[in-house]
């Protein structure tokens, strides 16, 4: 069975509660993303998740929906600054430099030695 | 008398399978309607003896099923012979790479106040470890699947 077929009453239900969505797949990997009417469609799709491979064991959906209205994404591309942070810190963790990170966040820095805890930085490239 | 008897048999056999080709070449039209009302593209349908057989390309599952209904539901058909294929579907956008995966995997995860995850990453592959509570588990899943991995081997336990 594909993995298509195997998640087809999940995007069945993706048709009737009008969430748009694109599929793509890799390596068995079925990857849908798209976009919710609300909460709830977004919700009563992951509850058929949920039916269809319980506990989400099998590593073999990407489910990727966001609701309408909500901001993009589970934290997406920016980074919230805890306590004893700094750029340097912040972009080894993503694996930039943290010049990079200062760029993007001029907005924001004027000095790149300071920057406070919950302080929202974008990270470029994420 | 035998020959007369040959003439009328042959007429009426005649008349039957005519009837029959009519009739299936009618069903075939109302099945092709109806795919078409109902915005399938890609399939073809050919009915003989009321059976249907669906051919062709569609984009996806949702759509192979859909036209599969369509054709079912029309007057006529007795049963339907689904051959339709799926287009092979696009590669997912590549994952960023690892520490950058990982970062935002941990971001995320921190975002849904989802505490005790170990995250790792390798090749765009995600790994989840951890005890999460149990009301919180499909929240700091959902969290990480939003990250943009290729896949998640997800071992997160349910705690309290």
């Amino acid at each position: 069975m594909s993995v298509q077929e195997k998640y087809q009453t999940l995007l069945e239900l993706a048709n009737q509660n009008g969430t748009t969505y694109q599929l793509s797949e890799a390596d068995g990997v079925l990857h849908v993303d798209g976009t919710a009417p609300s909460e709830e469609a977004k919700q009563q799709l992951w509850d058929e998740y949920n039916r269809i491979d319980p506990d989400y064991k099998s590593g073999d959906l990407m489910l990727n929906i966001t609701a309408a209205g909500a901001s993009a994404g589970g934290g997406g591309n920016t980074y919230t600054v805890q306590a004893g942070d700094n750029l340097s810190k912040i972009g080894e963790k993503y694996g930039i430099s943290w010049n990079a990170i200062f760029e993007a966040n001029k907005d924001k820095i004027s000095d790149p030695d300071k920057i406070f805890p919950g302080q929202e930085l974008t990270i470029p490239g994420a | 008398m035998k020959i007369k008897f040959l003439t009328v048999l042959v007429l009426a056999l005649t008349l039957v399978a005519g009837a029959c080709g009519k009739k299936d070449a009618d069903i075939q039209k109302a099945a092709q309607d109806k795919l078409s009302s109902e915005n399938v593209t890609g399939a073809s349908v050919t009915v003989k003896d009321g059976v249907a057989t669906l051919t062709g390309e569609v984009a996806d599952i949702t759509v192979k099923n859909k036209a599969e209904t369509a054709v079912k539901g029309t007057d006529g058909v007795k049963s339907v012979t689904n051959n339709l294929t799926l287009k092979p579907l696009p590669t997912p956008v590549p994952p960023p790479a690892d520490p950058m995966l990982k970062g935002k995997v941990e971001e995320a995860l921190k975002k849904a106040g989802c505490t005790g995850v170990t995250v790792d990453t390798a090749s765009g592959k995600i790994t989840l470890t951890g005890t999460v509570p149990e009301a919180k588990y499909t929240t700091c899943f959902q969290a990480a699947s939003q990250a943009g991995g290729s896949s998640i081997q997800n071992n997160l336990v349910k705690g309290k």
